[in-house]
């Protein structure tokens, strides 16, 4: 049998990877659903989904196979096009980011050597997906909280790079793997150069930046489900929500596992030199205990206004984010000089 | 105390966001350590008080086996939204229902007709397990009322014990304060 | 409201368009069927044109074709949040007509009972408030059912004493129609206990919170002067420095042999009213122990207990009366015609008189402050439609 030529074999090879890669993301974030349900539950007192499958592990596919079965509404005067394309457009790049994320050494989709930019770069590009479900429903409640969600994501992505440039700059590198592979004697997040708490003030800020990336309370005015009922995805049903929910739920993990990769150290842990499963598993439990940390952050606040959201970031974050950085700068810099 | 809002003082406003994270995460955590408050309904279910007012029932008199129940219509002349509906049958010794029905997907449970039945003979249970998906179902007529007084727990209050809690006491009489 | 603002017109952010906003009466945040037609300039309240009615239930005509005997049962639903206030003020202007005696122990017990009630249903307040403020699925969640499983201890101590749990049946002209069943007042006063380190916690979760304070300082200012204007009551008045408090000025049931405080706040924003309703929360615990610890024995009713529909007949005459509900004055007009039944009955609901502010304090705030402003007004359309 003739061989293919290399081009194709490789266009073959990452089609299978990103195929199954893209698989065990949604398998895992209709699960994660589960997780918070009953995370917030316990908190609250009470027991979350209990009877769907024994202790609610059902619950998830429940739930997919009952948005699936809904009736597809189309507003009437909605703009058609607009108002059918804005899940797509919010959800591909919710999937994009974890094409660059390496789950172990050498177990990734594609490890491109300006990981990091790519990973905000089209984290960033949600935005517009979710500009064209409030446009295009044509309701006055989705598009107030998709205007409020615009303003909101473009003034918290400039800290969200400052804090996420932080590892960047102890790495030297902006290939993500090269950032876990730096964390192998200790995680960023127990940086202290000169017992100034750098590192945890940087997770710290990533934290708050995330919750405020993801539209999460304290910072989820654009959704504000008792003003604005459900924000931008108020006209959505069906398996459009499905879509939109899954590239929320997506982001949200996406965001867990950078947060993982850039402080928590990634992959390294015991025995994660002995097998990629371990690094993996490593990397997992630490990508949920950030999606934890935010989940707990997100069931004990009550939600701020929106101008309060905005100044926390202009007056608050962006200054903090840039004295890290360049404090990170200076450390790394002293400390070059003075080995070299 | 107040304190003024947020993006007056920088490095007071950092300090005081994370305090108060900490603190509200705190009581966040102690709940998720505390047991559920959940009851897992029907399969298990909580102790009803004594007093609770659940369905309505009619009742036989506990030595004879008679029904105590006298069609005197006090209780259909009390109820609120008027869901009785009772004709006298006269007999010798004492009168009977003839039809006794109760509307109960229209009654209030406030236990008026309880509290004036001279005979105790219509009672409420501690039970509210009869939820159907017709309601014509709900609509009690007297066969069914007793059944009901048959199959669950009664409820402590009868016409007389009511009556006796809030009447004033006479001079040698002990009424006021009851078991 | 200016016609210019109903038309509907194309959204401008710039600013200088206006959007007319409808919070309709299916709004998970409207506290109850009220609707709200707002006008908007960008974010800004301009313009608020309120519209009540959606839970009209014909209350006063009930109580023209209902007796006195038949009516405090369904007189929980004008306030059914506070249901033993609402029920309490219609039997004492039927007692003030007549010139009917209470005893002692009927006094007693319905001051535990209307202090237990106002517990309860600042707990509702609360839950609802922050539900309203954080999220259905965030942090308001979570302080709404840690309140809501307080409320329902406290709605289990009166499913012990009464047998139903929000609609009661409990006050009587004359008196009270249950007295308290062995073990209630030990377990009466631990439950108040745990309420009362529950608090705490709230506390903790919301008062030096930077997120709360920020939404809720400077937010919904009512001045000392628009206050006694416009008739409000209750916490609201008491937000804004006046010590209005009617069972202060005048002591009904018994409310003058119990030593308690009547929280003021000067500064008549919505954290003033949340500090005055926690206040509140814990004078009424006060009030409920030495209610219970002062019980004093005796019947429960100056009237024999009711065998018949008609037995109550109040002389004929006419006259109000008022309770300190959890939302301010609920007050009953009565005239009597010295038959069974009411010759007419009028419920000065305390919520209808406080939606009246409205229109004030809403001009100039952003939309998301209109949530925290109705959750410290605290609405309950039973009230305000009857």
């Amino acid at each position: 049998m003739p061989a293919l030529p290399p081009l194709a074999t490789e266009a073959i090879h990452a089609f299978i990877v990103g195929f199954i890669v893209l698989n065990v993301i949604i398998g895992m974030v209709t699960y994660v659903t589960l997780l918070e349900r009953k995370f917030a539950a316990r908190m609250q007192s009470r027991i979350g989904p209990y009877r769907v499958g024994p202790h609610g592990l059902l619950q998830p596919i429940a739930d997919a196979l009952k948005l699936m079965m809904k009736e597809d509404v189309v507003p009437r005067q909605a703009d058609r096009r607009v108002y059918n394309l804005a899940p797509i457009v919010f959800l591909v790049p919710c999937m994009l980011i974890f094409a660059t994320l390496p789950f172990a050494p050498g177990l990734g989709v594609a490890d491109l050597n300006i990981g990091i930019l790519f990973f905000l770069a089209v984290s960033a590009m949600e935005i517009v997906g979710l500009f064209m479900g409030g446009w295009g429903s044509n309701n006055k409640y989705a598009l107030i909280s998709a205007m409020r969600a615009v303003n909101q994501i473009i003034s918290y992505d400039l800290p969200f790079i400052f804090v996420a440039l932080i590892p960047v700059v102890l790495t030297g590198s902006l290939r993500l793997s090269d950032i876990a592979a730096a964390q192998a004697g200790m995680p960023f997040v127990l940086w202290a150069p000169y017992w100034l708490p750098l590192g945890p003030l940087a997770f710290l800020a990533y934290i708050v930046t995330t919750l405020a990336a993801e539209n999460r309370v304290p910072f989820d005015i654009l959704e504000a489900e008792s003003e604005l009922i459900a924000g931008f995805r108020v006209e959505y049903s069906g398996m459009k929500f499905a879509l939109i929910q899954l590239g929320e739920y997506a982001h949200v993990i996406g965001t867990s596992f950078l947060g993982a990769l850039l402080f928590l150290g990634a992959w390294s842990g015991p025995w994660s030199d002995t097998s990629a499963g371990w690094g993996a598993t490593w990397f997992l439990l630490k990508a949920m205990f950030v999606f934890l940390l935010v989940t707990w952050i997100r069931w004990s606040f009550v939600r701020i206004r929106v101008d309060q959201i905005l100044a926390i970031s202009w007056k608050l974050l962006l200054p903090a984010s840039l004295v890290l950085l360049m404090a990170t700068g200076l450390v790394v810099a002293l400390r070059s000089t003075g080995n070299g | 105390m107040a304190r003024p809002p947020l993006g007056e003082s920088f490095w007071r406003d950092l300090y005081e966001l994370c305090r108060a994270v900490a603190r509200a995460m705190k009581v966040t955590l102690i709940n998720f350590i505390r047991r559920p408050v959940t009851v897992h309904y029907p399969t298990k279910s909580r102790a009803y008080p004594d007093r609770y007012r659940g369905l309505l029932a009619l009742t036989y008199d506990k030595e004879t086996g008679e029904e105590n129940c006298i069609g005197c219509r006090l209780c259909e002349y009390i109820c609120p939204p008027q869901v009785i509906k009772v004709e006298m049958l006269k007999a010798e010794k004492r009168n009977f229902a003839k039809t006794f029905t109760l509307e109960l997907y229209a009654c209030e449970f406030c236990e008026l007709c309880v509290q004036v039945c001279p005979t105790d003979a219509i009672i409420m249970m501690k039970s509210f397990d009869m939820s159907t998906a017709d309601r014509r179902e709900l609509l009690l007529d007297k066969d069914r009322l007793h059944d009901i007084g048959l199959r669950f727990e009664p409820s402590w209050a009868t016409g007389n014990l009511l009556r006796d809690m809030q009447t004033p006491p006479k001079a040698a009489k002990a009424g006021g304060p009851a078991e | 409201m200016d016609p210019e603002a109903r038309k509907v017109v194309e959204l401008g952010y710039g600013g200088s368009e206006r959007l007319t906003m409808n919070m309709g009466p299916q709004h998970p945040s409207a506290h109850g069927v009220f609707r709200a037609i707002l006008s908007l300039e960008g974010e800004t309240v301009v313009g608020v044109d309120a519209v009540i009615g959606y839970l009209h239930r014909c209350h006063e005509k009930l109580g023209e074709t209902l007796t006195y005997t038949q009516y405090p049962s369904i007189a929980s639903k004008t306030d059914y949040v506070a249901a033993m206030c609402s029920e309490l003020a219609y039997v004492r202007a039927a007692e003030a007509v007549g010139k009917i005696e209470v005893p002692k122990r009927a006094q007693y017990l319905r001051v535990i009972v209307s202090e237990l009630q106002r517990v309860a249903s600042h707990c509702l307040w609360l839950g609802t408030w922050c539900l309203d403020m954080g999220g259905a699925l965030g942090g308001g969640a979570t302080v709404f059912l840690y309140c809501i499983r307080e409320r329902e201890w406290v709605l289990d101590l009166f499913e012990a004493l009464v047998g139903a749990r929000l609609l009661y049946g409990f006050h009587q002209v004359g008196g009270v129609r249950y007295d308290i069943p062995a073990g209630w007042a030990q377990k009466c006063r631990e439950t108040i206990a745990l309420i009362e380190r529950r608090l705490i916690e709230y506390e903790d979760m919301l008062e030096r919170n930077a997120f709360f304070q920020a939404r809720t300082q400077g937010v919904g200012t009512i001045s000392r002067e628009l206050a006694q204007t416009v008739g409000l009551s209750g916490p609201l008045i008491r937000g804004s420095g006046v010590s209005y408090d009617i069972r202060r000025l005048e002591p009904y049931s018994s409310y003058e042999d119990f030593d308690f405080k009547v929280p003021v706040e000067t500064a008549g924003d919505c954290y003033a009213r949340y500090r005055v309703r926690m206040v509140e929360f814990r004078e009424s615990i006060k009030i409920v122990r030495q209610a219970l610890d002062g019980l004093p024995e005796g019947p429960v009713s100056s009237r024999p207990g009711v065998k018949s529909v008609g037995q109550v007949r109040v002389a004929k005459g006419e006259g109000y009366a008022r309770v300190e509900g959890p939302r301010g004055e609920v007050g009953c007009y009565l005239i009597s015609d010295g038959s069974a039944k009411p010759y007419r009955m009028k419920w000065r609901g305390a919520s209808f008189s406080n939606l009246s502010v409205l229109p004030h304090i809403l001009i100039g705030t952003k939309v998301a402050d209109v949530v925290a402003i109705m959750g410290s007004v605290d609405p309950v359309f039973g009230e305000v439609d009857r």
